[in-house]
């Protein structure tokens, strides 16, 4: 019988009144409670946070990569007005070598346009409305958006496989060392005509490019699919979590690759042809990758051909 | 940003100024074209939908050209009586409005009211009468079901006679059909016919009819809203009568109202309590002694009332002198100052109302819990005015009326008991003669040294309550005190997971020779057992699709208009109920009085002539003035209806001065226009204007003190003090039989044989014309009588409530100073309790089953729950049968929220249900809600009903745990306590 | 104009769920689709209250803000709406509403949670008024049947009071002072930045 009467209550002593649950609300914290329905999430009754994640979302975020975008188009317009298109010093030798196999050129590609329509159809996501929306109206924009959607959650998949090959064709080429040291002192020998500094088969630019790619990916590629399994995320708070993690890092590596494209075709006379058939022009290779040119002609058995000299062609 | 178009500019500017949630009359709700369309698919299309296949709900092509309809019905799950208006479009139910003028719920619903229209769309409603062949569901015709049906009825009847036959008729009824009912089984033979009450209040009923007259809400819930102090009892108005706390908790607020909740459980009435009282379960007399004994120490009981209008409170004081704050903390669980205050407020802070439920009901000391309650508004003079009363939350939407037409084993309709007066009467107003019934009874044999009986005699014997009818099927049958055991079960609209015990209730489903569900759902009567033949299912329709009245809580009787045709092969229970009278042979003599109309299969009686008739017979009660005319100009009028008196002003069209539904007793004819009595026993207004007394019921006096009331009486009263019933007797000693017409006299006379004596014996309950009533009421007189009540009822078991621990008790100790009471025989049937409770001691289960498990219910489901875990609305919302048990029980025991568990009941079996783990319940006590069933023992029974009729929710029945125990004035089960031990599954 | 709001008087409820199959009853929403649900805090405790909960058609409304596809539009009543044919099912409205309002059909693995489906405060959607195409999608429209939100309508015991902001905060604010105790404006700051002072 104590038992028992040691359980009295009285209700109304300590009901909840309006500043018990102002201060509830106030810390942030959710008020949750029970719920009949089979769904937890149900419980939570007032959760002030995720009007915090909308603030982050529609402001953090979107400066973010709005400024991140802007701010790389801004760059590369002044570097190309400063140094218009990087030549060949020494001008098209006529002679080719292979630097990149059909396998390893493949995987750049895949992970090139899905990285694209992700990053387009990610971007929409958050800017679309003030963007494309007003131009093309709410109900093409509707049906543009649901089908970028839909790429998106499934072009993640071949990106992600795309990830994994060029980090294994890669990884080796891409430890970091001396030789970076060397090539980010000259700056890469970007901003002054002629000079070269020497540079094996990836130079530091591109190391940065390849680790951004690597660990932005993996990055993109976790929250992700965190993002596509809300189960897995676990409750809102760690989703949202997630969500802004995905779009900041989104932003950032659009950035970067936005700089990697131009390099990669417009910026740089001969490189783009690395990635095309995967045959560079001998001079390009000297002058970007000499230690890379040496190395590799030497396994061949090859000098390395003086500029115009009139090696014999590769059997074809 | 879209802007949108706005097509109802007209509605905007009124929406600035509207608010929902306050009554808001003024608003003109138009009537409107409705978007939703469920394709019926018409009638004869529903005909040919083969086993398995269910109608779609589709949303067809609108046309706003065609009208929508409003009908108005109530609401059929509880007892508050929510009017509920139907939009009706081509025939189907396509929209539920709020019905914002009736008094009761002005527009509300709780979550099973606001989802009724699901019930009438009917994915998985019985669609076509069904038999059992080789434990296979076969469709059948109506007429081979009828056919079939009646011919086995016949054969037993041969062989068993006519009390072999259980008819277990239902509290869904209309009051028509109740009543037809338990004509119908006067006119088979039997008493043997019961309905939910029994174990719902029916202990309420014995306990207040034996201590003040009528077994009823004497109050209403909008009465509620002039209390000062409210006391819950055992009651879980928050899950149980959700709409009537409206009314209490604007009572509440508005004057500043105590609201004291007496539970084993912090409900979710608790949680709106500003007192709460955590009680051990079964220990509610003791609590009313306890707060009684700090009335009487203090002097705060109402000297003035008890002396005017109470018998035997002496004896009461006696009693309750025993049970002092210790002695009540030992036994209740409950400290003193807590008692001491709840005491106080009581008895100060008046008008204070006590309501009580299945908490106090539910029990082998049920009717002696009720008698204590009744004590506690006796001493405090709190019964007959505003705001005061026994505000008994009844169950079902039509318990109270089933109950009034007499559904019941020992009782003929509106209370006129078992006895050859009774028999005379109704035969008078069935114009059947009274030696028809005489020969439709059986003879029962002399057996176990019993002595035999005549039918004449059998005729006036109790039947078998249907807490008891499996004991009657498989028990010895020397040892059932009628000519055979129970052979043939005859379900109308009654669950069969609703009665303790269901383990052996299973066997004697298997041991019945035919068995037969009428119900809108197949019910667990059709799915728990093995049986493979002889087993019928009769779709019978809800109240939505037939009109009838209905009797709410509060005695108001409300008219319920069909909202669309029953759907598939399913017909009303009028129609089902004569074809198979006209089978069974007396279909003529029963339902000659009645307009037969062609019904959807059949002929069938319209309710109105029914009614008629019960206008005709129910004097006893006051159900005389309530005629269909006037039931349905309540209803047309409801807006005229005071929120809280309940009274229509005197100039209103139709329903002029009227209470709203007429609440009994309403007196005299129609034509006498009496206005109903919202207020029972209530000296402080005129009888005419609704007011009244005790009702004399037991004598004129008792240990030579007088039994009519002293110097109380009402208003313009010519009798200035308490005065017998009236009879023409007494009218002609007080020279009033000359307001007498010729037309009441010559009726008089002719009840009375012609035989002067005679004549003087005809009371006011049995003169037909209503002169009695009418003259005695016109001279301001209560026709029954203005006595006391009694606070000892010398002929009930325990005339003084007193203590008893129930059957399974958690406390040994307690067992030895408050066994329960001896063995014995009641209807019909031994009971054994007390061999049980002793055994439960010697074999020492309080040890094995500690934890104390008691049941209720959940806002969501109604009883048994196969018709509200049918509808997916409501099903949603609590899709797993559970336990409710402590935090600290569950950790001991390594259970989790949520996780499964066996809960094993002392009599072996147990159920497999989810644990709930929180405060609501102590630690020592657990929980079950009663609503579930396809699941038994951890089996799941899907399969066994047919195709396309399971429940969207099934789960296990906690009256598969829950035990014997039976109060000794009613048959009783003992709902509320047993032991239990759960572990983790 | 008109500035709709609800408001659930936590004293008042008692967790009947009448709110809820009011509006099962109402708009034939699917099982698994919860526009409105009561959540009981402190159960089975001292201070236990219930509260019914829906979209609380929010100023500047979170849900609107995240809408990659901004298909969220607040009518003249403010009432906050959404377009079921431009919505992507992203779920981004569901992480911004402060209240749990958003509703999907399938719960969403893949980014399949079909479209997102709420509250409509009983107004449909952007198709023509009580037409029978914004029925099908949005359910039935009853501001322009000149009528108000069924789950308020048919609460038991009108603790959800639903309609203009200001007369619904007088109600509120009377019943305060009559009982003596407020109960909290529920969701009031999050959803409009004011609470209501008695
Ligand atoms: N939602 C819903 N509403 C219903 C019904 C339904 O099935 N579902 N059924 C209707 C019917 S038929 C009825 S009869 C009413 C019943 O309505 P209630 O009686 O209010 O409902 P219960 O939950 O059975 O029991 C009430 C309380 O009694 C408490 N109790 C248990 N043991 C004891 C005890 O020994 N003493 C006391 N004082 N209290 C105890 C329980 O903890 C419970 O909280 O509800 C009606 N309304
Ligand atoms: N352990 C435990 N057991 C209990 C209780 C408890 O608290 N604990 N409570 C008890 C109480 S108070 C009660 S009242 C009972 C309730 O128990 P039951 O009354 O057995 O419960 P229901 O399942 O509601 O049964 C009503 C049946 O009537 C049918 N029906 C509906 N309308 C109509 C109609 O118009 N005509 C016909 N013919 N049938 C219709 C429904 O489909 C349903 O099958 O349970 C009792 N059992
Ligand atoms: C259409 C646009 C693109 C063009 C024209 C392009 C072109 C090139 C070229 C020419 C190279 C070879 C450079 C060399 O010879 O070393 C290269 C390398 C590479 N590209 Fe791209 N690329 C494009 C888009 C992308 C995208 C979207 C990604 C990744 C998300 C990407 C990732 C890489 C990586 C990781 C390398 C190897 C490291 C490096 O050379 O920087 N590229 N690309
Ligand atoms: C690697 C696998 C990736 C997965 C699994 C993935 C998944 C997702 C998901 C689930 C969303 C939420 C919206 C939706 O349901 O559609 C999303 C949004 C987004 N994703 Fe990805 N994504 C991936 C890669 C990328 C990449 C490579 C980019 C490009 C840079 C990107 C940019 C974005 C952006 C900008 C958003 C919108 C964020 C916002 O609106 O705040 N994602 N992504
Ligand atoms: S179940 Fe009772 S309270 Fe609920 S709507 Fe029906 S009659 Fe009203
Ligand atoms: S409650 Fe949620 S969904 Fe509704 S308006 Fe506010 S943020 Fe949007
Ligand atoms: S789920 Fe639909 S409505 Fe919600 S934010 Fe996404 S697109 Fe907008
Ligand atoms: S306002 Fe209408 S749509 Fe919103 S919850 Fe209430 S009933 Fe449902
Ligand atoms: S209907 Fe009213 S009382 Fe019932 S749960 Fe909803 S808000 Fe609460
Ligand atoms: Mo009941």
């Amino acid at each position: 019988a104590p038992e028992l009467s040691a359980q009295q209550v009285n209700p109304t002593e300590s009901a909840v009144q309006e500043e018990q649950l102002m201060r509830a609300l106030q810390s942030g914290e959710a008020v949750s409670g029970r719920i009949t329905i089979p769904d937890a999430r149900a419980g939570d009754l007032i959760k002030p946070d995720n009007k915090g994640w909308a603030d982050t979302h529609g402001g953090t975020v979107k400066t973010v990569n709005v400024a991140a975008i802007i701010g790389m188009l801004v760059l590369l317009i002044g570097f190309y007005m400063y140094r218009g298109r990087i030549r060949i010093d020494s001008g098209p030798s006529g002679r080719t070598i292979q630097r990149f196999n059909a396998v390893e050129r493949f995987a750049h590609w895949l992970l090139a346009a899905t990285f694209i329509i992700l990053a387009l159809t990610g971007l929409n996501l958050l800017i679309g409305r003030a963007i494309i929306l007003p131009i093309v109206g709410e109900s093409a924009f509707g049906t543009l958006s649901g089908w970028g959607k839909i790429a998106h959650n499934y072009l993640a998949w071949p990106f992600m496989a795309a990830l994994v090959v060029v980090f294994i064709a890669w990884v080796l080429q891409n430890i970091p060392d001396k030789t970076d040291i060397e090539w980010i002192k000259k700056g890469g020998g970007l901003f002054t005509k002629g000079i070269h500094p020497p540079a094996k088969k990836f130079n530091a630019g591109q190391k940065v490019i390849f680790w951004s790619v690597i660990i932005g990916g993996a990055a993109l590629s976790f929250t992700g699919v965190m993002l596509l399994f809300p189960e897995i995320a676990g409750t809102s708070a760690q989703w949202q979590f997630y969500q802004v993690i995905h779009a900041i890092v989104a932003g950032i590596m659009t950035a970067i690759i936005i700089a990697h494209i131009y390099i990669g075709s417009v910026g740089m006379e001969g490189a783009f042809d690395a990635m095309g058939s995967g045959q560079v022009d001998v001079n390009w290779a000297k002058e970007h990758h000499s230690l890379w040119v040496d190395e590799k002609l030497a396994r061949e058995g090859r000098a390395a051909p003086s500029s115009g000299g009139g090696a014999p062609q590769p059997a074809e | 940003m879209l802007v949108k178009r706005k097509q109802g500019e007209a509605a905007r500017g009124r929406l600035a100024s509207m608010a929902a949630g306050i009554a808001t009359k003024t608003i003109d709700r138009r009537s409107f074209l409705r978007n939703s369309g469920l394709a019926v698919g018409g009638l004869a299309a529903l005909g040919t939908i083969k086993a398995g296949m269910t109608r779609q709900a589709e949303a067809g092509p609108t046309d706003h050209s065609r009208p929508i309809e409003l009908r108005k019905n109530i609401c059929t799950h509880c007892s508050v009586g929510c009017t509920v208006i139907g939009e009706v479009q081509d025939g189907v139910w396509v929209g539920q409005e709020p019905a914002w003028d009736s008094p009761i719920n002005r527009g509300t619903h709780c979550a099973k009211g606001a989802s009724v229209r699901e019930l009438v769309h009917g994915d998985r409603r019985l669609k076509y009468p069904m038999k059992k062949v080789g434990g296979q569901w076969q469709r059948i015709s109506w007429d081979q079901a009828i056919d079939e049906i009646g011919d086995k009825m016949l054969e037993i009847r041969e062989r068993s006679g006519a009390d072999a036959a259980y008819l277990l008729g239902s509290a869904k009824f209309s009051n028509e059909g109740a009543y037809l009912f338990r004509k119908f089984a006067a006119f088979w033979g039997t008493n043997n016919v019961d309905h939910q009450a029994r174990i719902c209040h029916s202990t309420t009923v014995a306990g207040v009819a034996n201590t003040w007259g009528y077994g009823a809400m004497t109050n209403s819930y909008n009465d509620i809203r002039n209390s000062k102090t409210i006391i819950f009892m055992g009651s879980n108005a928050a899950e149980a009568h959700p709409v009537s706390m409206q009314h209490i908790l604007t009572g509440k607020e508005e004057q500043r109202a105590n609201v004291i909740v007496f539970d084993p459980r912090f409900t979710r009435t608790a949680a709106h309590a500003t007192d709460f009282v955590r009680i051990r379960p079964g220990t509610d007399i003791p609590v009313i002694w306890g707060i009684m004994w700090h009335i009487f120490e203090n002097g705060w009981e109402d000297q003035e009332f008890i002396a005017q209008r109470v018998w035997g409170m002496d004896q009461i004081r006696e009693e309750v002198a025993k049970w002092t704050p210790d002695e009540v903390e030992r036994v209740t669980g409950v400290p003193e100052a807590q008692l001491r205050r709840v005491a106080e407020k009581f008895a100060k802070e008046r008008p204070s109302t006590f309501i009580w439920c299945m908490g106090g009901t539910q029990h082998t000391v049920g009717t002696a819990n009720v008698r204590a309650y009744c004590n506690l508004l006796l001493a405090t003079g709190n019964v007959g005015a505003m705001g005061t009363g026994a505000n008994i939350f009844r169950g079902h939407c039509n318990v109270q009326g089933a109950t009034d037409f007499g559904l019941d084993i020992g009782n003929l309709p509106c209370y006129y008991g078992l006895a050859e007066g009774a028999w005379r009467h109704w035969s008078r107003v069935w114009d059947v003669p009274y030696e028809y019934f005489v020969d439709r009874f059986d003879a029962v044999p002399a057996k176990g040294g019993r002595d035999p009986r005549s039918p004449e005699q059998n005729m006036n014997v109790p039947g078998i309550p249907s807490t008891r009818w499996f004991d009657a099927t498989t028990i010895d049958a020397e040892e059932v005190d009628q000519r055979d055991n129970i052979k043939a079960m005859i379900v109308f609209g009654h669950g069969g997971n609703t009665v303790p015990r269901m383990a052996d209730a299973r066997e004697g489903m298997n041991a019945l020779d035919l068995l037969v569900v009428a119900d809108p759902h197949p019910t667990t009567f059709a799915a728990l057992h093995e049986r493979t033949d002889n087993t019928y299912l009769l779709p019978v329709c809800t109240q939505f699709e037939c009109s009838g009245s209905r009797t709410a809580s509060n005695r108001s009787v409300q008219w319920g208009e069909k909202i669309v045709d029953p759907i598939f092969e399913s017909d009303n229970d009028y129609a089902v109920m004569y074809r198979l009278a006209e089978k069974l042979g007396f279909a003529e003599e029963m339902f000659k009085p009645y307009e037969m109309v062609q019904g959807k299969f059949s002929q069938e009686p319209t309710p109105e002539s029914i009614l008629r008739e019960i206008n005709r017979g129910g004097w006893s009660v006051g159900y005389t003035g309530q005629s269909p005319e006037r039931l349905k100009a309540h209803m047309a009028n409801q807006d005229k209806f005071d929120l809280v008196t309940l009274r229509a002003p005197a100039d209103a069209d139709e329903v002029g001065g009227d209470f709203y539904g007429l609440p009994w007793p309403c007196w005299g004819t129609a034509e006498f226009r009496h206005p109903g009595t919202h207020i029972l026993y209530n000296p402080n207004v005129p009888v005419k204007d609704g007011g009244g007394a005790f009702r004399p019921r037991f004598g004129l006096e008792r240990d030579g003190e007088t039994l009519l009331a002293e110097g109380s009486f009402p208003p313009e009263s010519e009798i200035e003090d308490g005065y017998p019933q009236f009879t023409m007797g007494v009218l002609k000693r007080l020279g009033w039989d000359e307001d007498l017409t010729v037309q009441e006299r010559a009726v008089i006379s002719r009840i009375g044989e012609f035989d002067e004596e005679k004549i003087d014996a005809v009371s006011w309950s049995l003169d037909l014309s209503g002169g009695i009533q009418r003259v005695a009421i016109e001279h301001g007189c209560v026709p029954y009588g203005n006595g006391k009540a009694r606070a000892v009822a010398w002929n009930l078991p325990d005339p003084i409530p007193v203590h008893r621990e129930p059957i399974y008790s958690p406390r040994p100790d307690l067992v030895a100073d408050f066994p329960t009471r001896e063995d014995g025989r009641q209807f019909r049937m031994p009971n054994i309790g007390h061999t049980i409770q002793q055994s439960v001691v010697d074999r020492g289960l309080h040890e094995s089953f500690p934890i104390v498990l008691t049941s209720g219910r959940l806002v969501e489901y109604e009883g048994g729950g196969e018709e509200t875990r049918s509808n997916p609305w409501l099903a949603e919302l609590q899709q797993d049968m559970f336990v409710e048990i402590n935090t600290r029980d569950a950790e001991s025991r390594g259970i989790a929220d949520g996780g499964w568990v066996w809960v094993n009941g002392p009599e072996g079996n147990r159920a497999r249900v989810k644990a709930l783990v929180t405060e609501r319940v102590a630690s020592g006590t657990a929980f079950m809600p009663f609503h579930f069933a396809g699941w038994f023992q951890g089996e799941d029974q899907r399969g066994n009903y047919p195709e396309g009729t399971d429940p969207i929710v099934l789960g296990e029945s906690v009256n598969v745990v829950t035990t014997y125990g039976y109060d000794p004035v009613t048959g009783m089960h003992e709902g509320k306590v047993t032991l239990c031990q759960i572990e983790a599954a | 104009m008109a500035r709709m709001k609800f408001l659930c008087d936590a004293d008042r409820c008692i967790e009947c769920q009448a709110c809820v199959t009011a509006c099962k009853n109402e708009h034939e929403v699917p099982w698994g689709i919860n526009r409105r649900r009561v959540v009981t805090i402190n159960d089975g405790l001292p201070g236990e209250r219930s509260v019914s909960m829906a979209c609380m058609h929010c100023d500047d409304a979170p849900c609107a803000a995240v809408c990659p596809v901004d298909c969220f539009y607040t009518t003249e009543d403010a009432v906050v709406l959404h377009s079921k044919d431009t919505c992507i099912g992203c779920g981004y409205c569901f992480y911004a509403c402060p209240f749990g309002a958003p509703q999907y059909p399938r719960v969403g693995n893949f980014g399949t949670r079909g479209k997102m489906d709420k509250c409509t405060y009983c107004s449909g959607g952007p198709e023509a008024d009580m037409s029978q195409a914004e029925y099908v999608k949005y359910g039935s429209n009853r501001l322009a049947e000149g009528k108000l939100p069924l789950c308020a309508e048919m609460c038991s015991t009108k603790a959800l009071l639903a309609g203009d902001g200001d007369i619904i905060a007088d109600i509120y604010r009377e019943r305060v002072v009559t009982r003596g105790y407020g109960s909290g404006a529920w969701g009031w700051r999050s959803a409009y930045g004011e609470t209501i002072s008695v």
